[in-house]
């Protein structure tokens, strides 16, 4: 059952601490600058820094350490991945030779550096997600998008994909556990069936549920038009204060980031 | 098997075995994709999304449902990519997860499907931190355009060939798989072209490791899957096949 329990690191949103509280227009300036620097940077300190940063930040706001290490598994595994693939392809000079199965192979250090250049790109990017994903819930999210002229459309369905994915987990999770108490899972081929079943049913369920929504919907006035309802409040002098700080932050890193080490 | 290949495979396997999580590797995660990249995979997938909101925009219109019919089913769609598909492979028995385009695609239509995989994808960047943002447009691009096209194509040209309904399921949850590690490859394969690496060579060795990993294997295994739920729905409720456009009349039996 584990599959269906995926911790949804927008759970820490709802606390209320300093950094929820921080308008997300804010974050969302803050998070899409520093990736962009995370990216352009030509040094392995900057995404470095915000790997360092983004754990003080969430040990502030009392983000589980073991979450947040859970969050970063597939990352690291897809970081060391590309360290080997630059390590085994770029570059000239050998850094490092062994044999594996009769064949030698040598890892060149041009490309093992590029690719150390890389992980730490990913570890310091991924940090940033999640320090605003631990603190930002979706409907927050949504009224980001919008200020940033995201359409219309696309919030839509993701406020309706996200308010639903949970229902049909738990519908899901229900039939999961009658299959498997009546042995639909006790070989290969039964499981393969029993999914298959799983999943028709599952998109039986969620036809019907909209053909409900949508009645519901229509109770309430729906003729077609847009269903956003989120009201962006306007800026207040802390935020501008934020966005100033910002400014001064970036030129730092900007000045920082260019700086050769290696 | 190459010298290369033979260290791929160890590292993929050991990285598999180390975490478990083979399931999302078709994601690019976050900052390994350089700008130039990002903005060319952002900039290729752009005009899909457009005219997929541009498909949702004109249904909409003319069936006020339509929205929540997207938004419901791919939630669906979306859950259906959480599902444990028990697969054996090198890296032993392993369960994996789909990728569902293949799925999406049928149902919703490629473009739809492509703002579906689009919105999936922006959640599990944000809330599960599989993928990322910057990555969003080549993750878009191998598991939206590319998994979503491929499924599509696949499933209409089996009908076209009147294979039986489930052999068309098959045949667009595989491909759409294929399609997509496919995608996933090229791009990785990509990082390596201007620092005197072989750009063909970086991209089969990448693609030969999905595929001898359990992702290999989920390919046929989604396949199978997807062509079940189709069977299912069409003994259980046609009408919602035929509501979708994916078989043309309820009444004339479909070949099983």
């Amino acid at each position: 059952m584990g599959f269906l329990h995926h911790t949804f690191s927008d759970v820490y949103a709802r606390q209320n601490n300093w950094l929820t509280r921080i308008d997300v227009r804010v974050k969302l300036l803050y998070v899409i600058s520093l990736l962009v620097m995370n990216l352009l940077a030509k040094n392995i300190l900057i995404s470095i820094l915000f790997l360092s940063a983004s754990f003080i930040l969430l040990f502030s706001v009392k983000i589980p350490l073991k979450a947040t290490l859970r969050s970063m598994l597939i990352p690291l595994s897809f970081a060391i991945l590309i360290l080997f693939v630059k390590g085994l392809h770029e570059g000239e000079k050998e850094w490092m030779s062994f044999a594996v199965a009769g064949h030698t192979v040598s890892l060149k250090e041009e490309g093992l550096r590029s690719g150390l250049h890389t992980c730490a790109k990913a570890l310091g990017g991924i940090s940033l997600v999640i320090v605003f994903s631990c603190t930002t819930t979706i409907s927050r999210v949504c009224t980001g998008l919008k200020w940033f002229r995201v359409p219309n459309t696309i919030i839509e369905l993701l406020a309706f994909v996200y308010r639903y994915i949970f229902l049909l987990l738990d519908e899901v999770s229900t039939m999961w556990i009658a299959q498997k108490s009546r042995l639909g899972h006790s070989s290969w081929k039964k499981a393969i069936k029993s999914l298959g079943t799983l999943g028709g049913m599952l998109t039986i369920r969620a036809f019907e549920r909209s053909e409900r929504t949508y009645e519901a919907m229509r109770a309430r006035g729906y003729e077609g038009g847009g269903i956003l309802t989120i009201n962006l409040s306007p800026w207040k002098k802390r935020e501008y204060v934020f966005v100033i700080g910002m400014v001064l932050i970036l030129s730092l890193f900007i000045y920082a980031g260019n700086v050769q080490i290696w | 098997m190459s010298r290369s290949v033979a260290l791929f495979t160890g590292v993929f396997l050991l990285v598999f075995f180390a975490f478990g999580k083979a399931a999302y590797a078709m994601h690019i995660t976050e900052g390994i994709l350089p700008p130039r990249w990002v903005f060319t995979w952002f900039a290729v997938v752009i005009p899909f999304v457009g005219i997929g909101i541009y498909h949702v925009k004109r249904k909409k219109k003319a069936v006020p449902g339509y929205l929540p019919l997207v938004g419901m089913l791919g939630a669906a769609v979306f859950v259906f990519s959480c599902f444990p598909i028990p697969v054996i492979s090198l890296n032993g028995m392993a369960t994996s997860h789909p990728c569902g385009t293949g799925m999406s695609a049928v149902l919703l239509g490629p473009f739809v499907s492509v703002v579906v995989a689009a919105i999936a994808l922006l959640i599990q960047a944000l809330f599960l931190a599989h993928g990322g943002l910057t990555t969003l447009g080549g993750n878009i691009f191998s598991m939206g355009v590319l998994g979503s096209f491929s499924g599509y194509f696949a499933f209409k040209i089996a009908q076209r060939c009147k294979l039986s309904l489930f052999w068309c399921g098959f045949l667009a949850g595989t491909i759409s798989d294929l399609f997509t590690y496919l995608g996933t490859s090229i791009e990785l394969g990509l990082l390596v072209i201007n620092k005197g690496g072989s750009f063909l060579k970086a991209v089969a060795e990448i693609f030969g490791m999905f595929m001898m990993t359990s992702q290999g294997v989920l390919c046929i295994v989604e396949g199978v899957i997807v062509g079940f739920i189709l069977l299912f729905i069409y003994r259980r409720k046609p009408s919602i096949l035929l509501d979708l456009g994916v078989i043309k009349d309820a009444a004339k039996p479909v070949q099983m």
